[in-house]
C-alpha cells in the first residue's frame, strides 16, 4: 500500500513528537507487584507548546533583529493566534505585505513594534492592532 | 397526548439553525500566508491549472465567472495581474479542519456541509442575542485562522442558507445576518431573486419565472396544492423551510462538488481505538460510495479526531491528517486502508472521542475510460463486484498490458506536471514553513 503515495503529510506535530518514557518506580516494603512498579507515561512536547491547536502555526523565523529576544535565523515559532495581543508580547504582524516578527509595546497611549535590536527603529502603528497582528509567538524552537 | 411540557409555547424552544460559510475559501487560504495578497485580485485554478474555482472579491468585481477556463480570460489576467494559485488542497483541508473544529465549540452539533460551510445548531445555545454569537464566531475563526466567514441564521437550514447570502452580499449585515423574525424575513424575501434560494436550480427557477414567481417571497406564499402539481416534493419542502418548517435535519453526510464529507458525532463517547475504527470505515464506506455515484475520484483524503468541544470540562484533544495520493482512487477498500492508516497516527488513548468524521478533496471526475468501464459496472458499488472486477482488471492487463499502465500513469501526470503555481505545505510540512522576517 505504501507505494501509493506519493507523500503521507501530517498537519500537527507529530513529526516533532517524542516520546519519552517516565519511569514511576515505587519502593514497597511489603510484596513487590513488578506490573504496579511502572506506571509508563509518555511525553507529548504538543501538550507541553500547542495549547490550541487548530490556532497554532508554526512559522520560520529569518534575519537578525529579534536576537535579544532569543530567535535566531532559522528558528521555528510556535504562533498562537487566539492569544490576544499585549504590550511586551512577541507578535507575528503583517508589515507592508510581510510577515515579521517584533515586540509589541505600549508607548504613551499608542502602540509600538519594536525590534531587539538597537540598529533597528521603533515602527508606530497606525491602524487597528487587529489589522497588524498575525499572531503571538508562545516559544521559539532553537536547535543548539 | 401527554404532551403538556412539550405543548406549553413557553418550554417549546425555537429551533435555531446557523450556516457558517467561510468567505472565497482557497483564496483565503492563500491570504493568510501571504498578506501582500490582501486587497489584490487572487484566483486559485482547478486540477490541471485549467479553470478558475475560486476567486477574490477583485476577481469577482472584474465580472470574471466562476469555473471560466483561464484562457478565456488570459487578458485581464494580464490586464489586472490577476495573482493565478494551482490548487493546494493539503493546505485547505488542514484550514478546513481549524476552522471546523472551532465552530464546534460554539454549538452542541455541527454538520460539516462542505469543506468551507457548516450549518450548526444553535437552538437554545444563544436565544438573548442571537446577533452577538454569530458576530463572535466571526471573530473567533477570523482571529485564530485568519479566515474571514460570514454567519447566516434561521429556524431551518434553507432559511440560514438565505440568511447566508444575505450576509455575504449586503455589507450593512457585517457578515451576519438572522431571519428568525418573520416581518424581516418578509423584507428581506421579496428583495432577493427565487434562484438564491438553496435547491431551486435553473430549471425549475426558468419554470418558476413564467408562472411570475420572481421573489423569494412569491416562493414562499406559494399555495402548496398549486406547487405540488407543478412541481417535485423538493420544491414543495424548500416552501415550507422559507416558512420556517423544518424538513431537514442536521446530516452527517453531505456531497459537494469539490469535496465529500462524512462525519457524526457519536450518541455515546468512544475510547477504544477499533471502536472508533470501525466508524470511520463506516463513513468511508459512505463517502466512497457518494464518490461514485457522481462518477469522480478523490486524491486526498483527511481524517479528523475531536473529544467534545462543546464541553469544555474534559480532557479535549483534537487531531487532524491528510494523504494526498499519488494516484486519485474511488475504491472503498484503499479509502478505508488510508484513512485508518491516518486514525492510527492520530489516535491517542485515555480520551473520550466525540466525533470523527473523512473527507475526502481532490476531488475529479473518473473521466478515463479504464475508470469508467471498469469501476462502475453496471452501477453497482466496487464492493460487491471487486472479484468480477479484479478477474476483468487481470483479463485486460494480460490482453493489453499498456492501455492499464497508461490509465494509471495518466492520474499521475495530471497530480504532478499541472500544478505549476502551487503555494507551499505551510501548515503540514515542516520544509515548507512560511518565512517570517526579523528585519
Amino acid at each position: 500500500m505504501l507505494h501509493q503515495f506519493k507523500q503521507v503529510l501530517f498537519p500537527q506535530l507529530k513529526p516533532s513528537k517524542v516520546f519519552i518514557p517516565l519511569f514511576n518506580g515505587k519502593v514497597s516494603a511489603g510484596f513487590p507487584s513488578p506490573a504496579d512498579d511502572y506506571v509508563q507515561k509518555t511525553l507529548d512536547l504538543n501538550e507541553l507548546l500547542v495549547q490550541k491547536p487548530a490556532a497554532t502555526f508554526f512559522v520560520r523565523a529569518q534575519g537578525e533583529s529579534m536576537l535579544g529576544a532569543g530567535i535566531h535565523p532559522n528558528d521555528i515559532l510556535v504562533v498562537d493566534r487566539s492569544i490576544e495581543p499585549k504590550s511586551g508580547k512577541i507578535v507575528i504582524c503583517a508589515l507592508n505585505g510581510e510577515l515579521t516578527v517584533k515586540r509589541l509595546a505600549r508607548v504613551k497611549g499608542k502602540w509600538k513594534l519594536k525590534s531587539e535590536n538597537l540598529d533597528y527603529p521603533d515602527i508606530p502603528v497606525h491602524e487597528e492592532l487587529e489589522l497588524v497582528v498575525w499572531g503571538v509567538v508562545t516559544n521559539v524552537i532553537h536547535p543548539v | 397526548m401527554g404532551c403538556r411540557d412539550q405543548c406549553d409555547p413557553s418550554r417549546v424552544m425555537q429551533p435555531l439553525l446557523a450556516l457558517v460559510d467561510c468567505n472565497n475559501f482557497y483564496v483565503s487560504c492563500e491570504r493568510v500566508f501571504r498578506p501582500d495578497l490582501i486587497g489584490k485580485p487572487v484566483a486559485v485554478l482547478s486540477n490541471n491549472d485549467g479553470c478558475m474555482v475560486a476567486r477574490s472579491q477583485e476577481v469577482k468585481d472584474l465580472g470574471i465567472k466562476m469555473g471560466v477556463p483561464v484562457f478565456q480570460v488570459q487578458h485581464l489576467v494580464k490586464q489586472h495581474n490577476i495573482q493565478l494559485f494551482s490548487s493546494n488542497y493539503t493546505l485547505y483541508a488542514d484550514m478546513s479542519a481549524r476552522v471546523m473544529s472551532i465552530l464546534e465549540g460554539f454549538a452542541p452539533s455541527i454538520e460539516i456541509y462542505s469543506i468551507d460551510e457548516s450549518f450548526l445548531d444553535l437552538t437554545g445555545v444563544c436565544e438573548k442575542d442571537p446577533i452577538d454569537y454569530g458576530q463572535k464566531i466571526r471573530k473567533a475563526v477570523l482571529q485564530r485562522t485568519g479566515i474571514p466567514v460570514c454567519v447566516g441564521m434561521g429556524p431551518t437550514k434553507t432559511l440560514a442558507k438565505l440568511a447566508n447570502y444575505g450576509a455575504k452580499k449586503w455589507k450593512h449585515t457585517d457578515g451576519m445576518l438572522d431571519l428568525s423574525d418573520p416581518v424581516r424575513r418578509e423584507k428581506f424575501m421579496k428583495l432577493v431573486p427565487v434562484d438564491e434560494v438553496w435547491g431551486i436550480g435553473s430549471r425549475t427557477t426558468a419554470k418558476l419565472n413564467q408562472l411570475g414567481i420572481k421573489t423569494v417571497w412569491d416562493l414562499a406564499t406559494q399555495p402548496s396544492k398549486r406547487i405540488q402539481a407543478q412541481f417535485n416534493v423538493m420544491v414543495a419542502r424548500t416552501i415550507l423551510e422559507l416558512n420556517g418548517i423544518g424538513c431537514m435535519s442536521l446530516e452527517e453526510i453531505s456531497p459537494d462538488k469539490q469535496q465529500i464529507v462524512c462525519s457524526r458525532s457519536f450518541s455515546r463517547k468512544l475510547t477504544d481505538f477499533r471502536e472508533l475504527s470501525e466508524a470511520l470505515s463506516e463513513y468511508c464506506t459512505r463517502a466512497a460510495e457518494k464518490l461514485r455515484h457522481q462518477r469522480s475520484v478523490t486524491g486526498c483524503i483527511s481524517v479528523f479526531i475531536r473529544t467534545n468541544l462543546f464541553n469544555p470540562s474534559e480532557p479535549q484533544y483534537q487531531r487532524s491528517a491528510s494523504i494526498k495520493l499519488s494516484a486519485a482512487t474511488q475504491d472503498t477498500r484503499t479509502i478505508i486502508t488510508t484513512a485508518n492508516r491516518l486514525l492510527k497516527e492520530l489516535f491517542k488513548p485515555n480520551y473520550k472521542y466525540h466525533k470523527c468524521g473523512v473527507q475526502l478533496s481532490h476531488i475529479q471526475p473518473a473521466l478515463s475510460f479504464a475508470q469508467n468501464d471498469l469501476f462502475d459496472v453496471a452501477g453497482n458499488s466496487l464492493l460487491e463486484k471487486s472479484d468480477q472486477l479484479m478477474q476483468t482488471f487481470d483479463k485486460i492487463n494480460r490482453r493489453f498490458p499498456k492501455s492499464l499502465s497508461m490509465a494509471a500513469s495518466g492520474f499521475d501526470k495530471t497530480w504532478i506536471a499541472k500544478a505549476e503555481r502551487k503555494t507551499k505545505h505551510y501548515t503540514t510540512d515542516w520544509n515548507e514553513l512560511v518565512d517570517v522576517m526579523c528585519v
